[in-house]
This record gives structure tokens, C-alpha cells and sequence, in this order.
């Protein structure tokens, strides 16, 4: 029985492991190349950085074609608005639909779910066309279709969330004298800190990994996001993968650390469903 | 505090249900009273057009004279306290307390000084720091409680505060916010399906019944004179027993006749029976459970009124017995000495208290006497 348990375990871990070596090779490759010369990478792609290929001076060029500074700043300005006006405009527009219980509050709600199942590709070309007339192919632009298409998710996480708080609350807040906006901001969206995080998380991954739709929406280059830069390493006539793999490196750490600050909570808003 | 003036109020959901029918009640300054019934008869939706959480559909609401209908809960100087308790949860117990002052602007001093004084009230001093999560039942309904004190409300609402508590802690309570009445002598109304707190809290009680009021009256008025079957089964436990006979006079004597017994009636009780004309018509006898004895030295003085009954079950309390009995076809509950014979499946000999029995009309339920 318990030789049984054990080697049951000793399964579970080999399996575990062979996982963690896929899931992690790529980052191995990545981080391993990005400190070798173009040559080095062709010639033996697994060999550790070490010796004759050892080429550290990738990064700082790297740093400086991607002109990290800007596009950083801009990654994170797109980034963070989107994130923000996804949250205020969901959590608020959840609370108010499950709390009005009418037949269009029934059909908003169902209208934000099928909006998921429309892809984007379908829509994008239209989309674009559509703001470039209206002016807004620029950075406000592209925050504002992030809204339209981060909303539906989003909506759709604060919604489950907002079922579970119990209306009484706010029946009590009230009597103490609260506004419908103070009862959200003081006693609603509070609570509604750990779907926050999570639907923060999912909308910052997305919206700082996003190639197709800036590269569709900003066309002037001082306005271009860390991925858009990206592009610029693999031309027509030549890929530089020495500098791309530099450019990947310098252009993950924002987000893994984003990652790990914020991981703890990401449990918490997964199994902490209820509000009691 | 203030005194409540109920006047036409009524309660129409969309798809014209009715919850509340023309309900009419003066509530007296420093009174506390008790809003009962069984669930789903509108006693909470009253008390939710009073906090101002529900529109009132038709009807007028006074609090001190200021007709209140179109007034938000904010400003009707209400405080309530919910089942649930509903405290915010990410709030310590100080800020739940706190809450309604520092919206109001309420100077920090004054905060500080009116949370510490109802903390100390309660008994809640050394839990101000806590999370609602990290109390038990009985504290965070203090907490709630404190919530309402420290507004200093003129009207305290109360709906069904203490049905989520433990038996045990539910009995401490309710002596609890008693004294809290007394302390802070302002209005409260407090709304519960139990008829033991209705009982032992209220200074007058409103019976309710499909969103209408059957009586409004003292307990001790409600217990021994309910105006219908409904009052009459709802309030006391266990409940009134109900037997159906008729009336029957032979010269001089009136008797109420059910299953082959006879039982006398009094000549007071006798005399109204003949003067409403029920004589040889059916009515329905209801006699308290602690009305029916089966001590020899009663049996023996009431011999007009003895039945016999076979002991089905019975349960000992303690200081009584509750004997539940077949008298006739009749199911009956009888409250009798903790020392008595309580044997099942045995028959015994019981009287009924002729000067305690109630005699309710068939047809409309409405108490004769």
C-alpha cells in the first residue's frame, strides 16, 4: 500500500519535471542566445554563452534600437489606461447589471457573452477603417478599442462576483447615508479587489503582448509599443536574432515582474468566490 | 426619538401583488413594538417602506409629524439593523461603526467618542480593530447593533435580528436589546416570525397576516383575548388547541359538544353564546394548553368540563410535561405538573378550564369570547 503510494509519487514528480524542462526550454533558448554573437546562435543554439561567443553587448544595442525608454513608456501608458478605464467601466457596468433586474439588463448582459464568440480578426478590418475616419487611429484610439474588446471578459468576471455580495450591504450603506456612487466606491468596489486583480492581470498580459492590433491602429513610430520595435529585427534582407533575443529579455521583465508582485492574488480571486 | 404615524399604507409589486393592505398603526414615542407573523405576511416590507428601501405605493408615513414618503433613508433619521447583520467586510469594526458619521461629517472627535460609548454598551471594546470575518455570530450582531447606536437614530429598525444566533445566545439577546431600550429610550421596531420574542420584547405587538394587521394590542391582551383563530393558534406555545363542536342548550345550562363529551359552559360565557344566537350552531372551542389539568383536586371541581384522554406522547421539559393526546378524534397538546401520570398509550382524565375557554365563529374565525 504505502510502497504503492510512493512510487505513485516518484511518477508524479518525473512527470512534473519532463513539464518544467518544455515549459522552460524556450526560456532557456531566450536567455542562453541572447548573450551569444548571431554566429555563435547558428553554429550550436543549446551550448551555453560562454567563451569565443559570449556577447554581452547585444543588450545595450538591442536597448538602444528598440529605443526602450519610449516604446517602454509607451507599452506601459497603453497598457495601464486600458487596464484602468476596463475596470472602472466593467466592475460598475456588472454591479449595475446584476443589480437591475430587467429584460434589457437580461439582454446587455447577454450581448456582452456572445460578443466573445465574435473573433477578432473578423472585425478588424472594418474597426479600422471606421476609426481611421473618425481620427482615432492613435493611442487614445487604441484605448478605447481595448475597452470594447477587454469589456466582455471582464464584464462577465465582475458579474459571477457581484452576484455573491450580499444587497443588504448596500441597503445598510444607504441608511448610512451613501450616494449610489459612494455605495460603489466605498463598499462595492472594495470588495471587489480580488476579481480586480485577476482581470487586471488577464488585461495587462494581453494588452502588453499585443502586436496585431497597434500595429493595425498606430502607424507613427514614436508612438510604437515594445512589440511593434520588435518587428523591426526580423527585415526583409536580414533576422537579427542575437539582439531580437536581447530585445525579448529586456522587453519580458516589466511583465514577469508584474507577474510575480501580483501572483498571490491571483489565487485568492480564483477561489475566493464569495463575499460572506 | 420620535413617535410613527402608519396611515392607508399599502404595498403593490408590479403584476398587482399585494403585500401590504391599507395598514393603519400609531406608534407612541420610546414604544417598542413588535412586528409578527409568518413569512411572506409583510411585516418586513412594512419595516422596509419605514427605512425607506421600499417605495410606498399608496398611503402617507409620518415620523414626528414630517410626512416621510418621498424622503431618502439618509435623511429620515432611521437606523436598522439587518438578519444578516450586513456589516461591510472589508471595514474594521471601529470604520463599520463609523461609517454613517464620517459621510455625515461628523467632527473625529464626536466619532471617536460616540463609537467608544456604544462599544462600551455592547460590550464590543477589545473587538474594535477586528474584521467582521474574525468575529462570531453574537459579536458582529453587536457590532451591528453598535452601527445604529452610534447614529443616535429616532426610530431603531430591527429585521429579525437574532434569527441567525444560536438558541442559547438568541435567549441572552433578546434580554440584551431589551436593556437597550430601556438605556437608550428611543423607538424601535422590530420585526421577527417568533412569537417568544414578540412576546417577551415588545411593549405592543402587530400581528400580521397576508400583508394584512389581524390585531395590535399588549402581549398579555393578545394571549388571553385574540380576536380570531389566527392570533389566537399564532401567539403562545405550544399553540392553542382548536376543537370543533356545537352549542347545545338543556334549560338552563349551555354545553359545548364535540365527539360524545359535553363540556359546561360558565354562565357569563353561556349567556353571550345565547344572546349572538349560537345555540345549536358549530363554533370552535380553543383552550391553551396550560387551561387543561389533570390534577384530581381540578378534575374534581370542574366535573362539567372532564374528558379522557389517550396519552399518544409525551414530552418532559423539565419543571412541566407537554402531553400531546387523542381526545375524541381530536389531537390535542396539554401542558401539565412535570410529577403527572405520562405513560404512554394509557388514558387519563382531564379537565378543561371553563373560565379560559375561547369560543371562535366557524365561518368568519372570529373570536365570540
Amino acid at each position: 500500500m504505502s510502497s504503492n503510494k510512493h512510487r505513485s509519487k516518484k511518477v508524479i514528480l518525473i512527470i512534473s519535471i519532463l513539464l518544467a524542462i518544455i515549459f522552460l526550454a524556450p526560456f532557456y533558448l531566450v536567455l542562453t542566445n541572447s548573450f551569444k554573437t548571431q554566429q555563435g546562435i547558428f553554429l550550436n543554439v543549446m551550448r551555453l554563452p560562454f567563451g569565443d561567443f559570449f556577447n554581452p553587448q547585444n543588450y545595450i544595442e538591442a536597448f538602444k534600437q528598440l529605443n526602450y525608454i519610449r516604446s517602454f513608456l509607451n507599452s506601459l501608458f497603453i497598457t495601464v489606461f486600458s487596464t484602468i478605464i476596463i475596470i472602472i467601466f466593467s466592475s460598475m457596468a456588472a454591479w449595475m447589471l446584476v443589480r437591475t433586474k430587467t429584460k434589457l439588463s437580461t439582454f446587455l448582459f447577454f450581448l456582452f457573452t456572445s460578443a466573445m464568440l465574435i473573433p477578432f480578426q473578423s472585425v478588424m478590418l472594418p474597426l479600422v477603417n471606421i476609426m481611421g475616419r473618425l481620427g482615432l487611429l492613435n493611442p487614445i484610439g487604441l484605448i478605447f478599442m481595448y475597452l470594447g474588446f477587454g469589456s466582455s471578459l471582464s464584464i462577465i468576471l465582475y458579474h459571477g462576483f457581484v452576484k455573491n455580495i450580499p444587497i443588504e450591504l448596500e441597503e445598510a450603506a444607504t441608511i448610512d447615508g451613501c450616494s449610489p456612487i459612494q455605495i460603489f466606491l466605498y463598499i462595492i468596489f472594495p470588495l471587489l479587489k480580488p476579481i480586480t486583480v485577476t482581470v487586471s492581470i488577464l488585461n495587462v498580459m494581453w494588452i502588453w503582448n499585443d502586436f496585431l492590433l497597434p500595429q493595425l491602429v498606430i502607424n507613427k513610430p514614436q508612438w510604437h509599443t515594445i512589440p511593434l520595435k520588435m518587428f523591426y529585427f526580423f527585415g526583409q534582407y536580414s533576422r537579427r536574432w542575437d539582439l531580437a533575443l536581447a530585445g525579448l529579455v529586456i522587453s519580458m521583465i516589466p511583465i514577469i515582474t508584474f507577474y510575480f508582485i501580483v501572483q498571490k492574488h491571483i489565487i485568492k480571486g480564483i477561489t475566493q468566490g464569495s463575499i460572506k | 426619538m420620535a413617535g410613527l404615524s402608519l396611515k392607508n399604507i399599502y404595498k403593490i409589486y408590479p403584476g398587482d401583488v399585494t403585500a401590504v393592505k391599507d395598514f393603519n398603526l400609531e406608534i407612541k414615542d420610546k414604544e417598542f413594538i413588535v412586528l409578527v407573523g409568518p413569512s411572506g405576511c409583510g411585516k418586513s416590507t412594512t419595516l422596509r417602506m419605514i427605512a425607506g428601501l421600499e417605495e410606498i405605493t399608496k398611503g402617507e408615513l409620518f415620523i414626528e409629524d414630517r410626512i416621510v414618503n418621498e424622503v431618502a433613508p439618509k435623511d429620515r433619521d432611521i437606523a436598522m439593523v439587518f438578519q444578516n447583520y450586513a456589516l461591510y467586510p472589508h471595514m474594521t469594526v471601529y470604520d463599520n461603526m463609523a461609517f454613517g458619521l464620517k459621510l455625515r461629517k461628523t467632527p473625529k472627535a464626536e466619532i471617536h467618542r460616540r463609537v467608544s460609548e456604544a462599544a462600551k454598551i455592547l460590550d464590543i471594546e477589545e473587538l474594535l480593530e477586528r474584521k467582521p470575518k474574525a468575529l462570531s455570530g453574537g459579536q458582529r450582531q453587536r457590532v451591528a447593533l453598535g452601527r445604529a447606536i452610534v447614529r443616535e437614530p429616532k426610530v431603531f429598525l430591527m429585521d429579525e435580528p437574532l434569527s441567525n444566533l444560536d438558541a442559547k445566545l438568541r435567549v441572552l439577546m433578546r434580554t440584551e436589546i431589551s436593556k437597550l431600550h430601556y438605556k437608550l429610550q428611543t423607538t424601535f421596531i422590530y420585526v421577527t416570525h417568533d412569537q417568544t420574542e414578540a412576546m417577551t420584547m415588545g411593549d405592543r405587538i402587530v400581528v400580521m397576516k397576508d400583508g394584512l394587521i389581524q390585531q395590535v394590542d399588549t402581549p398579555l391582551n393578545l394571549y388571553n383575548s385574540p380576536v380570531n383563530v389566527f392570533v389566537a393558534g399564532f401567539i403562545g406555545s405550544p399553540q392553542m388547541n382548536f376543537i370543533t363542536g356545537q352549542i347545545e342548550a338543556t334549560g338552563d345550562s349551555t354545553f359545548f359538544v364535540f365527539d360524545n363529551y359535553r363540556i359546561l359552559l360558565t354562565p357569563e360565557k353561556s349567556k353571550v353564546l345565547k344572546d349572538k344566537g349560537y345555540v345549536n350552531k358549530e363554533v370552535v372551542m380553543g383552550i391553551r394548553p396550560e387551561d387543561i389539568h389533570d390534577e384530581e383536586s381540578i378534575i374534581e371541581k370542574y366535573t362539567g368540563c372532564v374528558v379522557d384522554g389517550n396519552i399518544e406522547v409525551s414530552e418532559l421539559m423539565g419543571a412541566e410535561v407537554y402531553l400531546y393526546l387523542k381526545i375524541g378524534e381530536h389531537n390535542i397538546t396539554a401542558r401539565v405538573g412535570s410529577n403527572s401520570k405520562s405513560d404512554p398509550n394509557t388514558i387519563t382524565k382531564l379537565a378543561f378550564d371553563p373560565n379560559k375557554i375561547h369560543m371562535f365563529d366557524k365561518k368568519s374565525e372570529l373570536a365570540i369570547f
